[in-house]
Order: structure tokens, then sequence, then C-alpha cells
């Protein structure tokens, strides 16, 4: 039992890749900070405990549900943040945005990112998303393939930026 | 989300207007601030929201698979008792939470806890209000003998003392209080929310996910400054040390293990629907929580003291220290947190005024226990009303004089000799007004 049920009927569940240890995907919480950090920083993410506690904090503050964590075996596997907007960029439609994903380098290829990302659109669906967008870094392939295995499509949007 | 959003009818509106007005004084200032601290953030309102689509029929019990209750007429009157009590006693602790942070809220160092506190206590009081609401819309009049307007006024009219769980009637003695009592005592609430979320009456079931996204929160802010803390406690600051903290969380673990009641207890909730969890196995599922809690408190402290220690690391060492009770690399087990024992310093339950330490010892000899108690809880506590309580009740036991049982349901027994306020007590808060009309609105 917990704030949302470990036991709840929406947690997803899949033996992926024949390994019997399930991958459980449920609404992460404060005391999972720690485990995002680590999953991170062994990524290759921000290695800065308080910019996860941060970003974490801030989710719980405006949807809970829309932070969720994976595990294995009880063990953190995997994380993805993500919520609803209208007006992002001039795009007046209701979209999910998905913001950070992490999948812990030693259970990579249990499709606990897949897991995680159907959960989460699941959950933007609930919210009223027509859509679901993300920006993906052109120099990790490993991501831009994982969300076109998922269906995704590249958007005729390009992120500019200009140091300051 | 699909929820619906209501107002109490004026009168009681106001009354809860006025009830904040009173003891939450500092919300004028957490609106001023908040585009600072909560930027894009939706602002506290004052209603109730219940959620749409949720279970229709009853999910544990003798009546598991029925349609749920939608009026309290439709349930025996020994059930609508029972629910009356146990909304009553979710009121009681939405609105006895704010009257114990107010009490210390300036104290505190820094402006983000503070208004992180802040912006908690106006969620409490739109959770008591969502109770109110309860209590409001519907006709209670054949399970408790009082119309709405007695009901919201004799809750709103609790203080702290008077509460009806005891983790409610323990003052708090500085800033360190109120983001434990986030950490440990929201935790509580988290878990009775999640409980009521099955509840065979459909309007409590409806208003508890919302109220759940928002307890989210509070325990982060409990947690997230504890963290902090305890690091800056490991970079040698002596401000908030562990051995404050360790005493604070001997304060407050005792009291939150009770608020789950008696760990015989919890059937009749089970067999009428109204939770899924008998009180025992939902405290132990909470008391494991709380471990978890402390052993996340002890990996920042390690990984604070010996920075580059990685995560794995830090839980290998963790767990030799704690398997060894030794030192390692500068660092003492003494120096780390440890979870209080179920049994220490209870005076309601299975183990009531049993002499349990800290850490499970068992005494004998009362003297002796209380010395103990006076080493190991905040010295400003030791010199409240409370531990005073506690230790006459304590002397009886002892001697012979009161059954634990006994005790344990007279305890606490606070008498307010003071109060925030002298002249509080001759406030009428509901107001009688004409035509209250309620309206409800698809959100």
């Amino acid at each position: 039992m917990d704030r949302r049920p470990r036991v709840d009927p929406g947690a997803i569940r899949g033996a992926a890749n024949g390994v019997d240890e399930p991958v459980r995907v449920r609404p992460l919480d404060e005391l999972d900070i720690t485990a995002v950090a680590d999953i991170a920083e062994r990524s290759g993410g921000p290695r800065d405990a308080g910019f996860w506690e941060d970003r974490v904090t801030s989710f719980l503050r405006r949807d809970p549900e829309g932070a969720l964590i994976a595990e294995v075996g009880g063990r953190a596997a995997g994380f993805m943040l993500g919520e609803v907007r209208r007006g992002e960029f001039g795009i007046a439609e209701p979209t999910g945005w998905i913001e950070f994903l992490g999948v812990d380098p030693e259970l990579r290829g249990r499709a606990v990112g897949r897991l995680l990302a159907e959960a989460l659109e699941a959950h933007f669906r609930a919210r009223g998303a027509v859509a679901v967008r993300t920006l993906v870094d052109e120099t990790m392939p490993g991501v831009a393939a994982f969300f076109a295995s998922l269906g995704y499509a590249p958007a005729p949007m390009r992120p500019f930026v200009k140091s300051l | 989300m699909n929820m619906t959003e209501a107002l109490l009818p004026k009168s009681y509106h106001a009354a809860v207007e006025r009830w904040r007005d009173f003891y939450l004084p500092d919300h004028g200032f957490l609106e001023a601030s908040w585009e600072k601290h909560f930027p894009r953030e939706p602002r506290p309102k004052l209603c109730a929201w219940r959620e749409c689509g949720m279970c229709g029929v009853v999910e544990c019990g003798e009546r598991k698979g029925e349609a749920k209750y939608e009026r309290v007429a439709e349930m025996p009157e020994e059930q609508a008792r029972h629910l009356f009590a146990m909304i009553r006693a979710q009121a009681s602790t939405e609105f006895g939470s704010i009257q114990q942070h107010q009490l210390t809220l300036s104290r505190a160092r820094d402006e983000e806890e503070q208004v992180w506190v802040l912006r908690m206590m106006a969620d409490e009081l739109r959770h008591g209000y969502q109770m109110l609401h309860l209590l409001v819309e519907d006709d209670w009049s054949a399970a408790t003998g009082r119309g709405a307007a007695d009901l919201v006024e004799e809750i709103l009219s609790i203080r702290t003392g008077d509460h009806v769980l005891g983790a409610f009637n323990v003052d708090f003695d500085s800033f360190v209080d109120n983001i434990v009592f986030c950490a440990l005592i929201d935790r509580v609430g988290k878990y009775q929310l999640a409980m009521q979320r099955v509840s065979a009456y459909a309007p409590m079931a409806e208003s508890m996910p919302q109220m759940l996204r928002e307890e989210a929160f509070h325990l982060a802010a409990g947690v997230v400054p504890m963290r902090r803390w305890v690091e800056r406690a490991a970079r040698g600051s002596v401000e908030i040390g562990l051995g404050m903290l360790q005493k604070v969380l001997a304060k407050w673990v005792p009291r939150g293990l009770e608020m789950f009641g008696d760990e015989r207890g919890g059937g009749s909730n089970v067999r009428w629907g109204f939770k899924p969890t008998r009180n025992a196995e939902a405290q132990e599922a909470y008391y494991q929580e709380l471990g978890r809690v402390v052993r996340d408190l002890n990996l920042r402290y390690l990984r604070a003291r010996l920075p580059g220690l990685a995560l794995a690391e830090a839980e290998a060492l963790l767990a030799r220290l704690e398997a060894e009770r030794g030192s390692e690399r500068g660092i003492r087990f003494e120096e780390l947190l440890r979870l209080p024992h179920r049994e220490f310093f209870r005076r309601r339950g299975v183990p009531a005024f049993r002499m349990v330490g800290l850490d499970g010892e068992l005494f004998t000899d009362r003297e002796e226990y209380v010395r103990h108690l006076a080493r190991v809880l905040p010295e400003s506590y030791l010199a409240g009303r409370d531990f005073h309580d506690y230790l006459q009740q304590l002397d009886r036991v002892v001697r012979g004089e009161l059954e634990p049982g006994k005790a344990a349901a007279q305890s606490p027994s606070l008498r307010r000799v003071g109060g925030v306020c002298p002249c509080s007590r001759a406030v009428r808060w509901v107001v009688d007004e004409a035509a209250p009309s309620a309206g409800t609105t698809a959100v």
C-alpha cells in the first residue's frame, strides 16, 4: 500500500526478453530522488543531486502522476518525467511533454523505457493531451532510435541555441 | 484529470476563511511569494474537488462488488456513525496540523523551506474544507443527532490539545518540528488517504485523489530539507546536526505509529469497505517506509562526508557500519540516524506504556527509563506538558493504579491553559446567514 499503491491496478508489468523478474512502473516519490540522480549520473546525465532534487520536487508539486519510476526486483531501473502543457512554443493543443528519461545502463534491453513511455502516454491521455512531444539530442542516436521505435516521428520544429 | 469543483454554502465558506485568517495569518505572504517560488503553478484554492469516473462498486469487505453508497442514509446507522468519526478525525488532523505549524513557522531560517511549509498549510486547509464539504453536502443528522452548522462549528473549534489523534496535540518546539512533521506525520496521512481512496462511501473515495496528489509534495517538503540539513552537518555545520534530528525523530515516530490505531483493530473498516487494510498491516508498511527515509538520510550523510563516493559504495559502507556497529573511514555508526524501535515511547496500542528504549531495549526500572527518555528526546519537548502528562500516566501504570489500556484511552489529555489567544474560545466560526447555496462545476 502506498499513496499511489504499489499494487494499483494501473501499474504496468512487463517481462521483457524472457527474464522472469517483471518491470514495474509506478509514480515516483520523494524517496526515489537519490535513485533518479544515480541513474542519471550513470547514464551521462546531470550529476548534480541538487538539480534532480529541484526537478523532481517541482514535478511532485505540479503533477505527481507525471513522474514515473520503473523497478526491477525492487531496484530502480529507470525514470521518466513529463507533463501536459498548452501554449508551449505556440502549440495550442494540449501536449504531453516528455522532459527527462533515464534507464539504468545495466538494465537496458528490458523494455524499461518502452514501459515508462506507455505509462506516461496513458497519463497524458487521461489529462487531455492529444499529442506527445520531446526533444532529442542528435548526438545520442540511441535515444532517437528509441523514440522512433515507439512511433515518434521527427517534427518540423528545430531547437536553436545561442550562448550568453 | 476529470474532477468536479464545489464550494461550501456561503456561511460555511466564510467560516473557514475566518478560521484561516486566525490560524493561518501568513496566507497573504504565501500569495505574495507565489510567483517567486512556484512560477506557472496554480494558486491554492479553497474548494472541494472530486474525481470523476472512479470505481463504483465496493472494493473490500462484506459488500464487495455491490454498488458504493452515494448517501449516508443508504448505510446502516452503526456504519454511518463509524464513517462520521473517520471524517471528523480526518478533518481534525487537517486543521490541527495548521495550528501546530503556525507555532514555529516564523522560526524558519530559509525562505524556501518556510514557503514550502506555508504552501503545505494552505493545502491542509483545503483538505479540511474537503472534509467539511462531505459533512455539509449529505445529511448526517440521523448518525450524529446534529445539523451541518453544529458539525462545522465543532470541528473548526477544535484546538491543539483537543484533537482526535495524539500527534496533533503535541506542540512544535522549533522549525525542525515543522519539517520532520511533514516527513513523518504527513506520511501517515498519505497512507490514510490511500486507504480511504477505496471507501465504500463514494463521496469519500472521490475526495481522495486530489488530496493524495497534493500530499506528494508535503512529503518532499519534509524530506528534502532534512537531506540538506544532513549534508550541511556532514560538512561541519553545527546548526542542525544529526543528534538533533535523531531526537526529533524520537519525538514523532511513536506518535506517527499510533495514528494507525491499535494494532489489533481496523477490522470494522475492512468489513464495511471503508479501508482495505487493517491497522497493523498499514502500520507495518509505514514503519518500513520510515526505514527508507532514515536510510536515505544516512546515505546522503555518508556521500557528503566522503565526496566522490558512488551510491553503490555508500550503500555498501552503510551496510557494513550497520552490521558491525563500528567505524570506517572516520565515520562512526553512532553518528548515523537510527529509526526508533516500533515499541519505543508508546502510549497507545499494544505496546502502550511498555518501557522500551530507542533501540528496543527493555527497561524494568521506571527511573532508569525516564533518564533514558531524557537522553533521547529533545530537551525542549521534555519541558512541555505532553511529556509531563506521559510521565504521570506512566507512574500510575507502573504503580499498578491504571491499566495500560485505560491509560492509553486517556492519553494524551492535554488541558489547554492558555492557547494561541485567550479570546479564541469566544469566537464562533459559523455565522448564520440566510439561504446558503452550494455550487458545483466541472473542471
